[in-house]
């Protein structure tokens, strides 16, 4: 039994690792060497997936006005962008960051719901707001991201070139 | 001492972590420790999602017959799932991706595209092949993987790893959670279960401190298309089980809480409980009758 036991732990700890050790992250110690004295011992850029996914690899994310590399007839503009979504219950403010044309950070930067006790289906009020005075946090709140949807949409119109 | 606290949309779901900052000083590296975390599920998205058709997992799964390498942020988590797969014999299987989209699981929750992918008709976890030497995945037919149940957990995994030096955080990825450290009075973080009915309580209070708990509950993402079906599937009967309305699971890494509570959930009142108590974790299983069933070492 204790040999089931274990095998799930190194499982979970052997794949941690393995991110680290293939060089696609460096560690947080690492990256703040590197601040100081360009260690070379950081695993360098040869790293690169063998299929390579899209979005940002490696770039730093504040890319507001980072040079687009593929001019070739792209649907958004690259940059950061707010959108509002609302329903009858208030509104949301997410900030989106678009480079090549994939949505590469959402964050919601201002949430502003009422919700009445019976009335919270879709809107991830709890998740946000402490739930109740006695706990910090709730596990098994998923809430759909319908609610965020459209702040995106909004955003997206925003960013859709001319 | 203060907090910093930052929510983000991540994997079809809201991202929330907060950090305890002791001083004045460590809010610098409070900062960097939370971007990175949030670079972790970022990185994990773009290889893992079943609905961006140019993420890795899709791209590997448009391959048949031939090894495609991939990156351990992909590879982790799918041999993660065909452990379990195995364990559970096919009880809990990756390659339900394709029934998943049948019942109208298939929608990206940024854009709003459906996917509708090429797959064979009857798939199971033995149809792929892994390499663990050269990172490779080799499909014996077209089928279309899913990762909802493990790949979440990886991803706060990997950001746990990166926010370790902080005296206390969380990470709360839509109710899945990582709770690091203690809390800002130096105690266990209380993490509440929640009232699968009563969506503002929590049915009962735990308090952890290094360990993740994750809870699967069929009242929420319910299938649009049949009465009946939630997201959680048997791969076998392809039905979703109803012998509980929530599953929580215990465990020192969220992937294993993750994937652990999905299969039990699958497994039902007596497999479900006997996988968690071999595993050595701790389950609490509402039934629905609202009925609380504990497993494991009680603590709560």
């Amino acid at each position: 039994m204790a040999k089931m036991k274990n095998k799930w732990i190194v499982l979970c700890s052997a794949a941690v690792t393995a991110v680290y050790a293939a060089g696609y992250i460096t560690t947080a110690d690492q990256a703040s060497r590197q601040q100081y004295a360009d260690v070379s011992t950081t695993p360098a850029a040869s790293a690169v997936p063998a299929v390579p996914y899209s979005g940002n690899s490696g770039a730093p994310q504040t890319a507001d006005s980072s040079p687009s590399s593929t001019p070739a007839r792209s649907i958004y503009k690259d940059g950061t962008y707010t959108g509002m979504g609302s329903n009858r219950r208030g509104s949301i403010q997410v900030t989106l960051t678009i480079a090549n044309d994939k949505i590469t950070d959402v964050e919601i930067s201002r949430f502003g719901m009422h919700y009445s006790e019976s009335d919270v289906a879709g809107l991830p009020s709890e998740v946000l707001h402490n739930q109740n005075s006695q706990v910090t946090n709730v596990s098994g709140a998923t809430y759909s991201t319908k609610a965020f949807q459209s702040a995106v949409q909004d955003a997206l119109m925003i960013a859709r070139n001319a | 001492m203060g907090m910093l606290r930052r929510t983000k949309l991540c994997m079809d779901t809201v991202v929330d972590i907060q950090v305890i900052v002791r001083e004045e000083e460590g809010m610098e590296q409070a900062e960097i420790g939370m971007k990175r975390a949030f670079e972790a599920f970022r990185r994990i998205e773009q290889a893992c999602s079943r609905f961006s058709p140019d993420s890795e997992l899709m791209k590997a799964c448009r391959v048949t017959g031939a090894p495609v390498q991939v990156s351990p942020f992909l590879f982790e988590p799918i041999r993660f799932a065909i452990e379990l797969a195995e364990w559970t014999e096919g009880v809990f299987d990756p390659t339900i991706g394709k029934i998943m989209e049948k019942h109208g699981f298939n929608r990206h929750y940024l854009t709003g595209e459906r996917v509708n992918s090429r797959s064979a008709d009857f798939v199971t976890y033995r149809d792929i092949v892994l390499d663990e030497r050269d990172c490779t995945l080799l499909l014996h037919k077209p089928l279309v993987i899913d990762l909802g149940a493990v790949a979440k957990g990886f991803a706060i995994d990997l950001a746990a790893n990166e926010l370790k030096s902080s005296p206390g955080f969380i990470i709360n990825a839509g109710g899945d959670l990582y709770a690091g450290g203690t809390d800002e009075k130096g105690e266990p973080w209380k993490i509440g279960i929640r009232h699968p009915l009563h969506k503002e309580q929590s049915i009962q209070v735990i308090k952890v401190s290094g360990q993740a708990v994750c809870t699967s509950g069929s009242y929420e993402r319910r299938s649009a298309k049949e009465a009946g079906m939630h997201h959680i599937i048997n791969a076998v009967t392809e039905s979703s089980p109803n012998d509980w309305i929530s599953c929580t699971v215990i465990a020192p890494y969220a992937m294993q809480a993750d994937a652990f509570s999905t299969a039990s959930f699958l497994l039902g009142a007596e497999g479900g409980r006997s996988l968690i108590t071999q595993a050595g974790l701790q389950g609490i299983w509402i039934t629905p009758d609202l009925q609380i069933d504990i497993a494991g070492r009680e603590e709560a």
